[in-house]
């Protein structure tokens, strides 16, 4: 896990916290749909970024995650229920969905995940009987947890943030355990892995298993926050924009996916004012961004920080030692 | 004496083409075999098909008198059979301690107790005592990727030993090092078998590295075995001058 100082995770935390006390309802829409997407990049992280095996499903699994809940919930189903639920499904189909993984990589294991997305598209739009089709479903309720209803948007996002925070605490245990150590080293020398005793195959299936339970576990909390779930919301467009949010946060960085969801909600928002013109400023500035800061924002940011350590580091070396001399 | 591993008439074809025909031989507890050859003689493939990267055409291979052929090598790794590859195979983004607590963690515990139990698995003072064994200590928090090549070849080496393997099968070890390192190397090694008994299969190029610290010498050609003795024999060996040595 890369470093990063405690000082400005507290204060990240704290603008968290008392954001949506200064926001107004589609601002704290705004960062509730960071919170819950960014569970859903925390997931495409884990499998991309640290075990390296990429993925264009993970729209797909927030689709399941959200569909699970709205379908359950009406049947009288607690949210809660519906919610461990859609993670525990979307473990056992990604689970499944990892076997290619242990046949093809890179480009190849992309083409299969993004049939996979295609797939579940095509279900959620054909097969009405369970999905309502292209009409979506409306109306999911909002949770009640300890006897307190999280109706209101600014009760929501911290629900949101609340389950972003725990996930986000076992996902860092998880990775500062030998597991961590285990799927970084898939993605880096799976031969030698394999050498040293890892079971890359069970390492590649619980990496894309974790990671899609994320996903739907986002899908979760995504269908009671817009209230309004339809196929094309969790077509390949999802996907790419979770991609998006990993790589430019910092793949295989623990935080670039909270930088990189923060990007990909707000900037479109932000470069509205441009009106019409907002979609194409806002895919240059991907474009550059890429361009100048490949391992994305946080590897430009240590990069900085090496940089401007660098030349006093230089000052500190180069200073004479006291009581030297010839 | 014991034989730590067995391989019976060990065959690999690809396609028209025998990389290794028809090989057998022994390796006990305690000796350090030099597996030499010219380039293209089998010696690679033979290592891979012993190690399970490589499934045989035909024949068997036996650790401690268990079957092990076919054998995937995460297995075989755990049953105490280590191996260094050809080219440098390290983990170039983690540190050079996480590398060799990598190397043994998978022998601690089962999965489950590997998430819950501690970060560096229990194999923190092992990691330090191989760091320190192998002379890496001033850079064990450097990330491995950073090191010159030849500290990367002995954290490549070190990486083998860390579990406590019963056998160890390196790969060319002084490939690419140069001749102050590979000293170093070659010492590292003796100390290690001196102080643990340990046995080593080795495949090298390098003849005065073979002859110095191996025990005994298969040469192979073609992919089949044409001399096998002591060093200082098989430096005498005319049929090993003339198809391999050169003079």
């Amino acid at each position: 896990m890369t470093r990063f100082p405690a000082l400005g995770l507290v204060m990240a935390a704290a603008v968290a916290i008392a954001a949506p006390f200064f926001l107004k309802p589609f601002g704290i829409f705004l960062i509730s749909t960071w919170a819950v997407l960014t569970i859903a990049a925390i997931g495409l992280n884990l499998t991309l970024g640290y075990a390296g095996q990429i993925s264009l499903a993970q729209g797909a699994f927030v689709g399941m995650g959200a569909y699970t809940v709205a379908l359950l919930t009406p049947l009288g189903v607690p949210f809660f229920g519906a919610f461990f639920a859609a993670g525990l499904l979307c473990f056992a189909i990604g689970w499944v969905l990892g076997y290619p993984a242990l046949r093809v990589q890179h480009h190849y294991l992309a083409f299969v995940t993004l049939a996979f997305t295609t797939l579940v598209f095509l279900v959620l739009r054909n097969e009405e009987w369970l999905t309502n089709g292209i009409y979506g479903i409306t109306g999911t309720p909002r949770p009640t947890l300890f006897g307190l209803k999280a109706s209101s948007a600014r009760d929501f996002y911290f629900l949101c943030l609340g389950v972003l925070a725990l996930l986000s605490l076992a996902i860092w245990w998880m990775l500062r355990s030998p597991w961590g150590r285990a799927f970084v080293a898939l993605r880096e020398n799976p031969i030698r892995a394999l050498s040293l005793g890892l079971d890359t195959r069970r390492y590649t299936l619980m990496a894309f298993a974790i990671g899609s339970s994320l996903g739907g576990l986002s899908g979760a909390l995504y269908a009671p926050l817009v209230q309004f779930i339809e196929p094309n919301s969790f077509a390949l467009g999802l996907s790419l924009n979770l991609l998006l949010m990993v790589i430019v946060g910092g793949s295989g960085n623990f935080f670039g996916p909270f930088v990189g969801a923060l990007v990909a909600v707000l900037l479109p928002e932000w470069l509205r004012l441009t009106q019409g013109y907002y979609l194409i400023v806002y895919a240059a500035a991907i474009m550059v961004m890429m361009a100048f800061c490949p391992s994305g924002l946080l590897g430009l940011a240590e990069r900085a920080g090496r940089a401007l350590a660098g030349p006093r580091a230089v000052k500190k070396t180069s200073m004479p030692t006291e009581g030297a001399g010839p | 004496m014991t034989a730590v591993l067995e391989v019976s008439n060990l065959r690999k074809t690809f396609g028209g083409i025998t990389a290794v025909d028809g090989v057998s031989f022994d390796v006990h507890a305690g000796e350090i075999l030099g597996i030499i050859g010219p380039n293209g003689s089998g010696k690679s493939t033979l290592f891979n098909c012993v190690l399970g990267q490589l499934k045989p055409s035909a024949g068997e291979v036996r650790v401690s008198g268990k079957p092990t052929t076919g054998m995937r090598p995460c297995d075989l790794n755990r049953l105490g059979v280590s191996r260094t590859f050809q080219l440098l195979q390290i983990f170039p983004q983690l540190s050079v301690r996480d590398n060799l607590i990598l190397a043994g963690q998978e022998h601690q515990g089962s999965m489950v107790s590997r998430l819950f139990g501690r970060a560096d698995a229990g194999l923190g003072d092992a990691a330090s005592q191989m760091i320190e064994f192998f002379r890496l200590s001033h850079l064990a928090g450097e990330q491995a990727g950073s090191l010159s090549y030849g500290q990367q070849k002995l954290l490549d080496t070190a990486m083998a030993f860390v579990a406590g393997p019963r056998l160890v099968l390196l790969d060319e070890p002084a490939g690419g090092v140069n001749l102050t390192m590979l000293g170093h190397l070659r010492k590292r090694l003796q100390a290690y078998h001196a102080e643990r008994k340990a046995t080593f299969v080795v495949i090298e190029h390098q003849m005065e590295f073979v002859m110095t610290l191996c025990t005994r010498v298969l040469v192979l050609a073609e992919g089949r075995i044409i001399a096998e003795g002591a060093p200082q024999d098989i430096r005498r060996n005319p049929i090993v001058i003339e198809a391999y040595l050169g003079h």
